[in-house]
């Protein structure tokens, strides 16, 4: 990395703030749920703090709330884990041209507040400037790791003064946030197919598969979406005329 | 207490997921066939989590559900998602479905 001068520095940090703030204050909503939810869920503050700082995956923590909840086996929680958020082996498969030859530090603190968000805006100033910047992507995730926990504090904060009622519909809330978060997507057709066959598989399962059925519906579901993908792709080569 | 040690593993994941591909010495890289594969994975987990909390199956009743309020707030959250309503007033908006039909049946 060569060296720039400090208030060049200073000005692409600024950059990378302005161009991350829409989606950071987007996700606050989702970070006050996040934080109420866990706290419903029977999370210490201290606990639910240390998920949105730690974990910093929305989906992951929403799930682990819910699955803890209902008091599924750390087996269960944990394999979800790992298979929601291995969504993020992609972007480090994406990135890793760019900072493998950064030092273990940066590398540590840009794989920490690696998200969705950080890595499309951090891309789309990549494209834009025809060249990876460290700093950009680093203060870009951790403008976004503010915000997820300023969020998560107030959720935290406010569940007190909202509801004291026993379970307040947590549950509910969770189908209503995942509906909302995959089903914006379902006029792709793997994507359609990856909910039909995971959300059946998943129902079917449940009795049987005490704790497992969801990486088995999951992965049931990403296998069909995987297949239904490969045939499209297939069936569109075919009709180029050759 | 227990539940510490679980977000420790929780935070161990999501960050080694994070952090995979950043290691030098990791020459195996995942072919676009795996790649495909995995972007799928957020929708499947999520779909598998929420089915079962509306959605029931035994093998005498077949197929039942844990109520109408239940059933009307995800119908609306469904259909308010694919017309790309935001994420967050589809949640909104539901909720307020949902507990008025508590409320009021």
């Amino acid at each position: 990395m060569n060296k720039q001068p400090a208030n060049s520095a200073l000005r692409l940090s600024l950059h990378a703030v302005l161009d991350t703030s829409p989606l950071a204050i987007a996700v606050i909503p989702w970070a006050l749920l996040t934080g109420a939810l866990a706290v419903q869920a029977g999370f210490t503050p201290a606990q639910s703090m240390f998920m949105s700082f730690f974990i910093f995956a929305g989906a992951a923590q929403l799930s682990a709330i819910t699955l803890s909840n209902a008091g599924a086996s750390w087996g269960a929680i944990l394999g979800s884990t790992f298979v929601i958020s291995a969504r993020h082996l992609l972007y480090s498969i994406v990135f890793r041209e760019h900072v493998i030859k950064l030092p273990l530090r940066w590398r540590l603190a840009i794989a920490f507040v690696l998200t969705d968000e950080m890595f499309a805006v951090s891309q789309s100033h990549t494209q834009r400037t025809g060249e990876f910047s460290p700093l950009y992507a680093l203060v870009s995730g951790f403008t976004f790791h503010f915000a997820w926990n300023v969020g998560t504090l107030f959720g935290i904060v406010g569940v007190d003064f909202l509801s004291n009622h026993e379970h307040l519909g947590l549950d509910f809330a969770i189908v209503a946030i995942f509906i909302a978060m995959t089903f914006d997507q379902i006029r792709r057709r793997p994507i359609l197919i990856a909910i039909i066959v995971s959300g059946t598989v998943s129902v079917i399962c449940k009795p049987f598969l005490s704790d497992s059925y969801i990486i088995v519906a999951g992965i049931a579901g990403m296998s069909a979406a995987y297949l239904a993908d490969t045939q499209i792709k297939d069936s569109a080569q075919d009709e180029v005329p050759s | 207490m227990s539940s510490w040690w679980l977000l420790f593993a929780m935070s161990a994941i999501t960050f080694l997921n994070r952090y995979a591909f950043f290691t030098p010495s990791l020459s195996y890289q995942p072919s676009e066939k795996v790649q495909r594969f995995l972007s799928y994975s957020t929708f499947a987990i999520l779909t598998a989590i929420w089915t079962p909390i509306v959605f029931e199956f035994d093998f005498e009743q077949g197929f039942t559900h844990a109520g109408w309020d239940y059933i009307i707030g995800a119908t609306i959250a469904g259909v308010l998602s694919v017309i790309r309503v935001p994420s967050i007033i589809v949640v909104l908006v539901c909720a307020i479905v949902f507990f008025g039909l508590r409320m009021f049946f």
